[in-house]
């Protein structure tokens, strides 16, 4: 037995152990599924959808159901997490846009345009960037950028104009913007910068051959080859966006408020909460069956909703397949 | 030989990996822990101490997460004891025993910027309530800025007994728009840095040069003003175990409780407790 352990696998084995590795983690996500579900079972059955519709502030509703006992009665289980899901919305809607901006520009420079010794610079930094762990940025958002948010950029009238719905602390929409930002930027302009190379030279020297100036080059071949890519960078980066919890929690201003784009400049201060920080700041309430149910619907919501990105982004690039060079 | 030997040595090898690690394991016995946000700081030194009087024969590993969290842990049996800052509520999964193990009291804090130094209960309730919304409305402040209320999650522990003796005994007066912080230590950074803010810790994190401590009803939060019964929202943290304490647990829990070593810990930042009969919740 130990004779055959020493001697090296042949291929076939090889591939089989692989094959068990792979079937594992399908089955690992299958019952991960099945566990979300399972625990957010009672939430479905007892208010059907309607949870997802708005109605009053989720942490008031999480933090009654706390105090519901240890076997609920259906009305326990109320809850209108609108206001978390539009945050949510908000923060990786606003977070993707300003990302996929800076990541483009950003690849365009460094494969395009930068001098050979920038572009061997830029590069490892930005792998290293999308290595850095989120808490970290929760941290500096939390001890620097909030007191100086607060200090400088809310007003004293701002503040008094809201006091008697809401607190403007510098935590907020705004400050978890930038955050998400910071955070999928740099592993979107890594892929989008490997997909930018792997565009054949001649592709675009051809275009610039043909009259094209260097940038219109790159915008009309380059970038058009390479837009699986792209949606795939992108629907990854969501993905993250929507689920980051710990630096959300730490720097969203601790209250599950809507922001009213209608408030002008002050939509920007205002609380917000997703449904992954959410989790993260009620976990404390756990222990009510009430709320434990909750939590994990809003585990299973966005556990589809980024099934739903990677379905949509998957979808959205077939039909682009055709001047693919990679994706 | 080339029989095949399907999908099993490949499953095989992977078992293998996975049984590696506990196998590696020698006799000392692992109590996890886990709970309180707030008893986080006293448990590490007690755990600490532990370690050393036995030996090592036993280790700690502690987590936080919240006093809930501690609760539901314990009576799943994913930790050994859990840590509550509160006594047992109705809410509570069924027999699980409380130990009493040092009392702890609510400091209400601002920033050094706003050094005020005495507030009344008809104050706190103002604020906490949003009734006033200005520091200017509050007697005994220099600022006339929007006060930011600092509050923590629903069921926090130390909530619960803020509540308790500044606010009726009603958590959910606790104003809605009020910043609410998952921890002790986040929400204490974030009074640190805003002077127009308000909130309140256990002793422990509450005193510090980098906060001020606002005196209740003119009785400062002091260990004195506690022991002569003068301060009010005073609480214990427990350790909490699934039916009565057995074996290793109840080992540790009887050393705090009743050694010396421990008592000495416990008054460095909280105070010892004078009768330990436990709750069952």
């Amino acid at each position: 037995m130990l004779d055959r352990v020493r001697r090296p696998w042949s291929d076939h084995s090889a591939e089989r152990l692989l094959g068990a590795v792979a079937c594992l983690l399908a089955v690992g996500i299958i019952l991960m599924i099945v566990f979300i579900v399972r625990g957010a079972w009672p939430t479905f059955s007892h208010e059907g959808l309607s949870w997802l519709g708005s109605g009053g502030s989720p942490d008031s509703q999480l933090g009654a159901m706390a105090y519901t006992s240890s076997k609920p009665p259906p009305s326990a289980f109320v809850v209108h997490a609108w206001p978390l899901i539009y945050g949510t919305i908000l923060t990786a809607g606003f977070a993707v846009l300003f990302a996929l901006a800076i990541s483009l520009a950003a690849s365009i420079f460094i494969v395009d345009f930068a001098p050979p010794l920038v572009r061997r610079t830029m590069k490892p930094i930005i792998r290293l960037l999308a290595a850095v762990p989120g808490v970290l940025y929760g941290l500096v958002g939390i001890l620097v950028l909030v007191p100086l948010i607060n200090k400088y950029l809310v007003t004293e009238s701002e503040q008094q104009s809201v006091a008697n719905v809401i607190q403007l602390t510098g935590g907020g929409l705004g400050i978890t913007i930038v955050l998400v930002t910071l955070m999928i930027t740099p592993i979107m302009t890594a892929l989008i910068t490997d997909a930018l190379e792997s565009v054949p030279r001649a592709w675009r020297e051809g275009a610039i051959a043909l009259g094209l100036n260097p940038l219109r080059a790159t915008l009309a071949v380059s970038l058009r080859a390479i837009r699986p890519a792209i949606i795939a960078a992108t629907g990854l980066a969501a993905a993250r966006a929507i689920g980051e919890a710990i630096v959300v929690s730490m720097v969203s201003g601790g209250n599950s408020f809507a922001p009213n784009p209608a408030d002008g400049k002050i939509f920007f201060f205002e609380p917000v909460e997703t449904l992954g920080s959410e989790i993260v700041r009620v976990a404390e309430d756990l222990g009510a069956p009430a709320v434990h149910s909750t939590l994990y619907a809003f585990a299973a919501l966005l556990l589809f909703s980024s099934f739903a990105l990677s379905l949509s982004a998957y979808l959205v690039k077939l039909p682009l397949r055709r001047y693919q060079v990679s994706s | 030989m080339r029989r095949p030997r399907g999908i099993f040595v490949p499953l095989l090898a992977v078992a293998a990996l996975a049984g590696a690690a506990p196998a590696a394991a020698d006799a000392t016995t692992t109590l996890h822990l886990d709970g309180s946000t707030a008893a986080f700081p006293l448990l590490e030194l007690l755990t600490a101490k532990y370690e050393a009087v036995e030996h090592h024969h036993v280790k700690f590993i502690v987590g936080q997460g919240g006093s809930s969290v501690g609760i539901t842990d314990v009576a799943n049996g994913t930790v050994n004891i859990g840590d509550a800052a509160a006594p047992p509520t109705s809410s509570n999964p069924a027999g699980l025993y409380f130990y009493p193990i040092a009392r702890y009291f609510v400091d209400v804090v601002t920033n050094p910027a706003n050094p005020i130094s005495n507030l009344t209960t008809a104050q706190v309730q103002a604020i906490f309530e949003r009734k006033v919304t200005n520091w200017s409305q509050v007697t005994g402040s220099s600022l006339s800025t929007t006060i930011d209320v600092e509050s923590r999650t629903s069921v926090a522990g130390v909530l619960t007994t803020f509540a308790s003796d500044f606010l009726l005994g009603k958590t959910s007066l606790v104003w809605p728009g009020a910043t609410q912080w998952s921890s002790e230590a986040l929400l204490q950074k974030s009074v640190e840095g805003d002077p127009n803010s308000i909130g309140f810790l256990s002793d422990y994190n509450a005193i510090t040069k980098k906060l001020n401590d606002v005196a209740f009803n003119g009785v400062a939060g002091t260990v004195a003003n506690v022991e002569n019964g003068t301060y009010p929202a005073v609480a214990d943290f427990y350790e909490v175990t699934k039916g009565p304490a057995r074996g290793y647990s109840a080992s540790f829990i009887g050393w705090i409780q009743s050694s010396k070593a421990a008592k000495k810990i416990i008054e460095t930042g909280w105070l010892p407790l004078t009768s330990t009969k436990a709750v069952s919740g």
